[in-house]
């Protein structure tokens, strides 16, 4: 009797026991899916937002052209082909009446109000091909001139009724086209989308990444080296310790107050330049190096500084000979990092006026100058289309040098992880 | 005024100093019987070239960044400055259309009166070119001659060399320091200002913001500096509505790719959280404003809300969340790897599933680790700017409906000090007030937090 019943006691624990082990089981399944789609959302949301820059930003480095030829030799346009090589050369090309001649030409082959919807800013560009090759005056071309952003509208089939007529003819004949544009990678910023470029601006962030480099990798790098190979363990070095801490994770705006405060303060003059904007941009990436400077420096096995001091090295000759070319992957690899930040930071070169139209790209580290990712932030207030694509365009110009970038770090302390 | 010509001079007088002192050097050791100096000849030519490059260069940088002030100084004396208008932006800007032409920068000027000044201008700038070239050469040479006439065969060139090295490493380690405190200082100056026009209780509890950044100094309405709004949307964006983004998603990843995934799937998706950390935050706000936010805008009109704003706080705070998950995700990883294998492995064995390991186990014993980078996650929410200025709105109001448009301190920062208002207008000075309060803010929660992981990580060494 009593034998039965724990008998049955017993099935019934193992039954009670397998259920549960089915709901452990369960469990487990349940979580490990709940991982999968916590990964997977995180990636569809990195692919989902490449694909809406790529989907729109492709279409942005062609724009509407309007083909129209034109007679320079028989035009009359009146230039001392001695002033095509001074700076005012785009100035005088205007005196000359460049634009009067265009209009004409394009009157002449696309009516007057085809004519009407050529961009503005078109002779600039005929006046750069002509400063670059003066015989063309003596020639007989046909241009691919930009066209307005009401017309490129219009060819997309939105924008203003009235142009759509117009842009189908034009169209038709061939004198309208969507074409690659390399210019966009050469021209600066302009009020209109069809005549815009980034190289203002990407000159404008490879001078303030110049400067930036200049200022934070050295001092990074030297003030690395002292706090692991020689500093005494006292409060200054804490201190030291903590603010570089600190600042690695203060928010880059804090930065640019910084240096509104600070360097335009004494330098206002010099507003809105990369030599400003380098300055602040070298604050935030200096405690981003010593922080893997640190680090480097730290996996250099002490062996290495051993032998140097036993064969009668200085100190400073162990760390300068030996311990740096070691750990210089490493130092590169976190100070590239650092770099591919500072170039896609914002707020900072906001707060410093980094934010004005520039219309040519920067003649120095003191001129105006804007860069990539406050282009992106300006036009991306803009609410033409044609701005829409050229925004995005310029952002994937941005996360390929950025990607280039990441990938130098990575082929670089895989290197280094091979070597120690 | 450009530094570069100095500056090459500047190098071919410490590449001569190098020179000289190595060939002194060498002469020092032919003479010696035992063929031996106390430092080598390089040490000797580089204690030269140090001693004469560093002063002239750094002279000459700073004569760079100061002489335009004399310049325009000089000017103002000049006969033709007479006719000038009186202290002012039309001055300024007549004064900076001179300086281009005569610098050759521009062509032509919108003020008849610049090219009355060109000639002055480009006396004035030859005048302090040569005073500072003279001066930057004579520095220099004085400096090197006294290094050269150091040289003697026992000198300890090495540890004067060596000891100047020394002395750039303790520099450039106080650079951390001095930015700290810069950071302090101009915060708090400006802050002292603003408070001077808006009582501080009135700035931190006062729940209406309207500045005018047009409005005259005069007497203020500090009413309209009622900060509160702003905190709470700060909040509501960067701590409530990223986070409830960021912490499951971050988190389960990180558990995901430690515990369960494949070396495979690993090497896959690492690299993929990386680049998701490695967007910069403009391409991301540009993303909320362009795709995000109309997305928002269109589910709120599903949900049956009135008119739902173009700019919405879910927005932001959804991209703002996706853009915190790599940062979650690492510190997590950090964390859960920093538990000993010894927990695991017990649990394991005691036929605990891998669910329940992590559950009871190797959570909480990890717990310290990923709430301190939480914290650090939060901390980098709040400060960021970009995605709130292109996609939160600018109405500061205090509402609890994430389909409005909410402000943030960072937002008003920026727009406080990117319009055209004068620096001594309370408008701009409260960006600084802001900025404190965000630096104090992050501050904290950065210093707790890297106590709590240095703590954590003590524990199980």
């Amino acid at each position: 009797m009593t034998e039965r019943a724990s008998t049955d006691a017993g099935a019934a624990d193992g039954d009670r026991a397998a259920r549960r082990l089915k709901a452990r089981y369960a469990a487990e399944r349940r979580f490990r899916a709940l991982g999968l789609a916590a990964i997977a959302c995180s990636v569809a949301a990195l692919l989902f937002l490449l694909v809406t820059m790529i989907g729109n930003g492709m279409s942005g480095f062609r724009r509407t052209e309007l083909r129209v030829p034109v007679d320079f030799a028989r035009a009359g346009l009146r230039v001392e082909p001695a002033r095509l090589g001074a700076i005012d050369a785009l100035p005088a090309l205007r005196q000359a009446g460049l634009s009067q001649v265009l209009g004409q030409a394009a009157a002449a082959s696309l009516g007057p109000d085809g004519a009407a919807e050529l961009d503005p800013d078109a002779w600039r560009e005929v006046a750069r091909a002509i400063i670059a090759d003066p015989g063309l005056l003596q020639r007989r071309v046909v241009l691919s001139l930009p066209a307005s952003d009401n017309l490129a509208a219009a060819q997309r089939g939105d924008g203003q009724r009235r142009l759509r007529p117009l842009a189908t003819r034009l169209a038709a004949q061939g004198k309208l086209v969507r074409a690659w544009d390399p210019g966009f990678l050469t021209r600066a910023d302009s009020t209109h989308a069809q005549s815009v470029g980034i190289w203002g601006a990407l000159k404008g962030s490879l001078l303030t990444m110049a400067v930036t480099m200049a200022l934070a990798f050295p001092i990074g790098v030297l003030a690395a080296v002292y706090l692991e190979e020689y500093a005494p363990r006292n409060r200054w070095t804490d201190l030291i310790e903590v603010s570089i801490s600190n600042l690695a994770a203060v928010p880059s705006i804090i930065f640019g107050l910084l240096g509104l405060a600070l360097f335009v303060g004494l330098f206002p003059s010099w507003r809105s330049a990369p030599l400003i904007g380098g300055m602040t941009l070298a604050l935030m990436t200096m405690p981003v190096i010593v922080i893997s400077a640190r680090a480097a420096i730290g996996a250099v096995p002490p062996s290495a500084r051993d032998a140097a001091l036993a064969i009668g090295a200085s100190r400073i000759q162990v760390v300068f000979h030996h311990v740096l070319p070691l750990a210089m992957p490493g130092i590169m690899t976190g100070t590239i990092i650092g770099m591919a930040r500072a170039l896609g930071e914002t707020a900072p070169l906001l707060m410093i006026g980094m934010r004005a139209f520039v219309a040519t790209p920067p003649a120095g580290l003191t001129a105006p100058a804007s860069v990539l990712p406050v282009q992106i932030f300006l036009w991306s207030d803009e609410i033409d289309r044609g701005f829409v694509e050229r925004t995005s365009a310029t952002i994937i110009v941005l996360l390929l040098f950025l990607l280039a970038m990441n990938g130098l770090a990575i082929h670089l302390r895989n290197r280094f992880e091979k070597r120690l | 005024m450009s530094p570069v010509i100095p500056l090459l001079l500047v190098l071919g007088l410490a590449t001569v100093g190098w020179l000289v002192a190595r060939a002194r050097a060498r002469i020092f050791r032919r003479a010696r019987p035992g063929g031996r100096l106390d430092s080598r000849p390089q040490y000797h030519a580089w204690f030269v070239a140090l001693c004469a490059g560093l002063p002239a260069g750094l002279f000459a940088l700073a004569w760079s960044a100061f002489s335009p002030g004399l310049v325009v100084m000089r000017v103002l004396q000049a006969p033709a400055a007479a006719a000038l208008p009186a202290e002012g932006i039309l001055r300024d800007a007549i004064l900076a259309e001179a300086g281009a032409l005569a610098t050759r920068h521009a062509t032509g000027a919108f003020h008849p009166l610049a090219r009355t000044l060109v000639p002055a201008f480009e006396q004035a700038i030859a005048h302090y070119a040569q005073v500072g070239l003279a001066v930057t050469l004579l520095l220099g040479f004085a400096t090197g001659t006294w290094a050269f006439l150091r040289l003697r065969p026992d000198f300890r060139a090495r540890t004067q060399v060596e000891r100047m090295i020394m002395a750039a490493l303790l520099l450039a380690s106080l650079a951390a320091i001095l930015t700290t405190f810069g950071i302090f200082a101009s915060l708090l100056a400006e802050t002292w200002r603003f408070f001077r026009f808006v009582p501080p209780g009135d700035f931190l509890f006062g729940n209406h913001w309207s500045p005018d950044p047009m409005a005259d100094v005069g007497p203020v309405a500090t009413d309209s500096y009622g900060a509160l709004p702003l905190f709470w949307g700060t909040f509501a964006i960067g701590v409530v509505i990223a986070m409830l983004v960021a912490i499951p998603l971050g988190l389960m990843s990180a558990i995901h790719l430690t515990q369960y995934a494949s070396p495979a799937l690993r090497r896959w998706v690492k690299p993929m959280l990386e680049m998701l950390a490695g967007v910069p935050t403009v391409v991301y706000g540009y993303f909320a404003a362009l795709t995000v936010a109309p997305a928002v805008r269109r589910l709120g009109e599903a949900l049956g809300l009135a008119n739902p704003s173009s700019e919405s706080a879910l927005a932001a705070g959804l991209v703002m969340g996706i853009m915190i998950i790599p940062f979650v995700s690492s510190m997590a990883d950090d964390a859960i790897a920093a538990v000993p294998a010894e927990m695991r492995d017990g649990s394991l064995a005691l036929g605990a599933t891998r669910f329940e390991t992590i559950h009871r186990v190797l959570i909480p014993a990890a717990l310290p680790g990923i709430v301190a980078g939480i914290m650090l996650a939060i901390s980098r929410a709040i400060g960021e700017t970009m995605i709130v200025v292109m996609a939160a709105g600018a109405t500061a109001r205090l509402t609890a409906n994430p389909f409005e448009s909410m402000t943030t301190v960072t937002f008003q920062i920026v727009a406080m000090l990117t319009g055209e208002g004068s620096f001594d207008h309370p408008a701009t000075l409260s960006a600084f007030a802001l900025g404190m309060v965000l630096f104090l803010v992050t501050l904290a929660l950065n210093f707790v937090a890297l106590r709590v992981v240095l703590r954590f990580r003590q524990a199980y060494d």
